[in-house]
């Protein structure tokens, strides 16, 4: 046991003490409390606790050393991940906030006015935030097992099980404000390494500014190399992948029902509007801080690292060495390490840079706490989002309309603590490569949430049938393009698995819309609630006319 | 509750669709026509980034943020011209959403 290991060890027990704190103190005590935060969040702070629940391990481990690896190419996540609130701000958070459901599965369900189509919107919530959680789960088991030397499963089943008790326990209202703890942790971690990274190589500490110059360097030294400049684009895919995964991350972001339903739990549509802009300003100090991490690494690799001799490279690239996620080899032989010879796993870009600034014990462990909370806190916010499927819109909406408030928060509870532990088993031996599911459940949103919650917020004329078609055939469609991209060598335009979305939705549209068109309309009361979705909840509308809430009496 | 003219409030829907059409079309053009148009912007730089990569890296992520609040803040004023008190908003909301 070394000093690092003491002091990440101190880290991290203090901030799981303060989740575990947070959680207790802000139990859950009534349904509207477990599953929308009795709606009384804080347009700031909900907009710190959506940048939590949205930033996961994935982005803060293992981003900036996509974008770093694909060059250009990688700001496809960049605009994806971030454009996409323009969207759900825009389209359709507000608009459901009036709806004033408890989760999207119950929007769908009671828009459309059929059970068929609340089952299948809930199963696919399920599926989608499931998928997404393995990811998580096993993301912090690296974090865990990694910085504490002990097998990454053990870790795993300690973030389960942390997980597990404080979602259970406070309910969205705990998890809301632990986001928001879990926020000001991850983004003070995440800020720091870089913003001295950028102090010690360029002198000015504004990262955002200075790397500019350091693009620029590296695209002369890849000409040196007579390899593709780091900018240049559309070196890993076609014009056309960059685009529609671009589209598929936008619009997925837009129909993912545990970022959604952190909407349902400010207080009006005004404030929603105002969450969605504190969100994208606080998630948006990572997004831009990810490429200069990755610039500020790929210029110490190709300067500092590619270049010198076997036997004197810098001291902290052992440790990456001994673990695999940095591979050098010295092909010709020569003793001197070329570029080419280093291969670099993404997640070593921000793990590795306190070392390479050589920011000492604190930073590091900070930002072990820091991948951490981002873990955690995305894990939070699907593992609700699956409990609130079952407990609330499978078996209260659909099996058990009478069950008493205190036997379904106990049903809720329970399906957390469930959810949790089998997605804890399965990530234990995650399938396959993690970043790929991921993609995959952003590109079932685009095909399945997406067009159904569009045209449902703003057609009035889309009916059950038409949803359900839809639902059905951009889930098909989805699927059965990142089954042929991936395994059969299918493609059109070069769009691969992971920009699948964009064919899951045309199709979706336009089914819903073919079958919508050539079935009856929705009751006149349906389509009123859908009129009524345009004004401020002021307004009302009803029977063609428009009426002012002005608190005098209903006539 | 007082009647008011349809009118009125379909204005009220049209001035909050315009903006918000003329938000998704600056969307677009930063996000999507730039990287249309990503080889021949690359010849232009700026604070030392080629063009395309800037948009790309921090150009589209800025204007995303900045429609945003541009948004809240608009509409915002436009329920101010309709005569929208957000007090009033949040009392019908805790009062008329199903809880259940």
């Amino acid at each position: 046991m070394d000093t690092q290991f003491l002091v990440s060890l101190t880290i991290i027990l203090a901030t799981f003490a303060l989740y575990i704190g947070i959680a207790i103190y802000n139990k859950a005590k009534a349904t509207s409390d477990f599953y929308v935060a009795g709606r009384g969040v804080p347009p700031i702070f909900n907009g710190m606790a959506i940048g939590a629940d949205w930033m996961s391990a994935a982005s803060f481990i293992g981003m900036a050393g996509t974008i770093m690896l694909l060059g250009y190419d990688g700001l496809a996540y960049i605009m994806g991940w971030t454009g996409g609130y323009l969207l759900l701000t825009f389209l359709l958070a507000p608009q459901l906030r009036k709806y004033g459901r408890y989760t999207v599965p119950e929007f769908i369900g009671d828009r459309f006015d059929s059970h068929t189509a609340r089952v299948i919107a809930a199963v696919i919530t399920i599926i989608i935030s499931f998928t997404y959680s393995i990811g998580q789960l096993s993301g912090s088991g690296v974090v865990i097992g990694r910085l504490f030397e002990i097998d990454a499963k053990l870790g795993t089943m300690i973030g389960v099980v942390l997980i597990a008790f404080y979602a259970a326990f406070g309910g969205m209202k705990g998890i809301t404000w632990t986001q928001v703890a879990q926020y000001i942790i991850l983004i003070i971690a995440y800020l720091i390494p870089v913003i001295f990274m950028s102090l010690q190589i360029t002198g000015n500490p504004m990262p955002w500014l200075s790397y500019g110059e350091l693009v620029g360097k590296m695209g002369e030294l890849d000409r040196e190399l007579g390899i593709s400049e780091y900018f240049a684009p559309f070196t890993n895919g076609t014009k056309w992948q960059f685009l529609a995964l671009m589209f598929t991350l936008m619009a997925g972001t837009a129909g993912l029902p545990h970022v959604i339903v952190r909407f349902y739990t400010v207080s009006t549509m005004k404030a929603a509007r105002w969450s969605g802009a504190w969100a994208l300003l606080f998630i948006g100090l990572l997004y831009l801080s990810a490429p200069a991490y990755a610039a500020f690494s790929r210029f110490i690799l190709m300067t500092k690292v590619a270049g010198s001799k076997i036997s004197e490279l810098p001291e902290w690239t052992k440790t990456w060495v001994d673990t695999g996620k940095l591979q050098v080899a010295d092909g010709n032989g020569d003793g001197i390490l070329q570029w080419s010879e280093l291969v670099i796993s993404n997640d070593i870009v921000v793990m590795a840079t306190p070392e390479i600034a050589n920011l000492g014990v604190f930073v590091i462990g900070l930002v072990a706490a820091g991948a951490m909370a981002a873990a955690l806190s995305t894990a939070g916010g699907l593992m609700i989002a699956i409990s609130s499927s079952f407990a609330h819109d499978i078996y209260y909406r659909v099996l058990k309309p009478n069950a008493t408030e205190k036997k379904r928060l106990s049903v809720a509870r329970w399906s957390i603590v469930i959810a949790t532990l089998f997605a804890g088993l399965i990530a234990l031996n995650p399938p396959g490569a993690i970043t790929q599911i991921v993609a995959w459940a952003f590109a079932l949103a685009t095909g399945t949430f997406f067009p159904a919650l569009v045209l449902g917020v703003w057609w009035k004329r889309s009916n059950a049938k038409g949803v359900i078609a839809g639902l059905l055939v951009g889930l098909g469609v989805t699927l059965t393009y990142i089954f042929a991209a991936k395994y059969g060598g299918f493609t059109i335009l070069g769009i691969i698995d992971t920009g699948a979305g964009v064919f899951g939705a045309a199709a979706a549209f336009l089914t819903n819309i073919i079958v919508s068109l050539s079935t009856e309309a929705p009751s006149q009361k349906i389509q009123e609630e859908v009129i009524d979705l345009r004004y401020p909840e002021q307004m009302v509308y009803k029977n063609g006319e428009v009426w002012m809430n002005d608190g005098t009496k209903q006539l | 509750m007082k009647k008011i003219d349809k009118e009125v409030a379909d204005s009220y829907f049209r001035e909050r669709t315009r903006n918000i059409i003329i938000y998704f079309i600056v969307w677009f053009l930063v996000s999507f026509g730039v990287v249309f148009f990503a080889e021949p912007l690359s010849q232009y730089s700026i604070n030392g980034f080629p063009l395309h990569y800037f948009m790309g890296a921090q150009g589209a992520v800025i204007t995303f943020i900045i429609l945003l609040f541009v948004n809240a803040k608009l509409s915002d004023n436009v329920d101010k011209k309709y005569g929208i008190d957000e007090s009033k908003n949040e009392q019908i909301s805790s009062g008329k959403v199903f809880e259940h």
